[in-house]
């Protein structure tokens, strides 16, 4: 399958996932977990930047367009997609990453700079997305403990679906 | 110039990147503006069509409870039929026809995407401007209030949920005291509040909590909630009401447009005032 059409497929999938599984789970109004922002995370390490952020930004569109919430997922969807190469160059060792016509995953970084990286960039997605859901509102320790166990459950969860379907090193 | 098209070559990510964002932080700013229609929203054509397949599925796993909620309301109307009543002696006097004195209109639309879970809950429904459904009209359910219509498409329209930051509807309890019910984004999808009643107002709990009548959008008398909790601090002139919603979020499927006809003379003359 052309790496094109995969990415298409992904986008469609994961979209549908989070618009129908994941956005009707809300646990004591502090777990709401985003997995749709995978598609960003796992591009090819060697896309153009522009094209990235691009396509960042039609991906939260279509998720604004799902929940109303104009523009919030797409803010957040493009400063990932911004900051995506810096992060992967700090955790690059030495001469970069070894399989560099591939994409990020568990076999590619390793276990460690996957999960390191996946962090990072998560966390960066929620503080962004929820200061703009609740801006005003709340008080800033409900934001924060949001922000923080909410990023917890998307972490896990993408580590997950990332081992259930890129674990063969082929 | 030619330092110009270098600068923004060598920078062009970063432009790009704050050029986007500042569209998007526009159309999130924009959107805080109540009267604002939003033109990306789930009434669009394609977000609509795939919430509506959806619905086609999951609406059959909460039939029971559908019509349940709709034999309920049956129950309640059958009640309410001309039949029903006495009618009153009119042979020394002239009666008038009463039926041109309609002011509130009914239709019915599915529910195809309903959210109860993030601060500012929407509803889309499957009808639309070729219905004559309009921005700024009521919606209830079989048993409460709902929602107000915000933006329409041909086919659907998006509703804004009672369970939503901007809510703000007139109500009145039984003394007859007016408050104001609200939703904030910590509670959950069962429990509002209510407003600016004084303390003079002798309520208790499982009162009833219903539209006032004043604005056009609702009718008077339909069934908003009722008092769960009153708890008092400080010596604020105002009690602190929890409520708890006649509508159930988790599972609406059907719910009714309020059509004011006329609404507009009350608008435009209350508009004129307020200038």
């Amino acid at each position: 399958m052309s790496i094109l059409l995969k990415n298409i497929l992904r986008f469609i999938l994961l979209i549908l996932v989070q618009v129908f599984v994941l956005n009707r789970i809300l646990l004591y109004q502090l777990v709401n977990p985003y997995i749709y922002l995978m598609f960003i995370l796992i591009m090819p390490f060697r896309i153009s930047r522009p094209l990235l952020i691009l396509s960042a930004l039609a991906l939260g569109l279509c998720m604004d367009g799902f929940m109303n919430t104009m523009g919030m997922h797409a803010a957040a969807c493009v400063i990932i997609a911004y900051l995506r190469p810096f992060v992967i160059n700090i955790l690059a060792p030495p001469g970069g990453f070894e399989y560099t016509q591939r994409s990020p995953s568990i076999s590619t970084m390793g276990v460690a700079q996957f999960t390191v990286y996946t962090l990072i960039l998560v966390v960066i997605h929620h503080m962004v997305y929820f200061s703009l859901e609740l801006f005003g509102f709340g008080g800033i320790f409900y934001l924060l403990l949001k922000i923080l166990v909410s990023s917890a459950v998307s972490i896990g969860l993408i580590l997950l679906t990332s081992m259930l379907f890129y674990s063969k090193g082929k | 110039m030619r330092n110009l098209i270098i600068f923004i070559r060598q920078y062009f990510n970063f432009l790009l990147f704050v050029a986007l964002e500042i569209f998007c932080l526009t159309m999130v700013l924009r959107d805080n503006n109540f009267q604002h229609t939003a033109y990306l929203n789930s009434s669009e054509a394609i977000t609509a069509w795939i919430y509506k397949k959806y619905n086609d599925v999951q609406y059959y796993f909460k039939l029971k409870d559908t019509n349940d909620s709709l034999v309920a309301q049956n129950t309640r109307l059958l009640n309410q039929l001309a039949v029903d009543f006495d009618r009153p002696d009119t042979t020394g006097r002239t009666v008038t026809d009463t039926s041109s004195g309609r002011k509130y209109q009914y239709l019915y639309a599915r529910v195809v995407n309903n959210s109860v879970n993030s601060p500012n809950n929407y509803i889309t429904i499957h009808r639309g401007r070729l219905q004559n459904v309009k921005p700024d009209m009521g919606v209830i359910s079989p048993s409460g209030v709902a929602g107000i219509v915000r933006s329409v498409s041909d086919n659907y329209a998006v509703v804004m949920s009672v369970l939503n930051r901007q809510t703000s509807i007139s109500a009145r309890i039984d003394s007859g005291y007016t408050g104001t019910v609200a939703w904030q984004p910590l509670q959950n999808a069962v429990h509002g509040i209510l407003k600016d009643i004084p303390k003079s107002a002798r309520i208790k709990k499982g009162d009833p909590v219903v539209t006032s009548g004043f604005s056009t959008l609702f009718p008077p008398g339909i069934p908003i909630g009722y008092v769960e909790k009153i708890s008092d601090k400080g010596t604020g002139i105002f009690h602190t009401i929890t409520i708890r919603f006649a509508t159930n979020f988790y599972n609406l499927q059907y719910v009714y447009i309020i059509g004011d006809l006329g609404g507009n003379e009350q608008k435009t003359l209350e508009a004129t005032e307020t200038q």
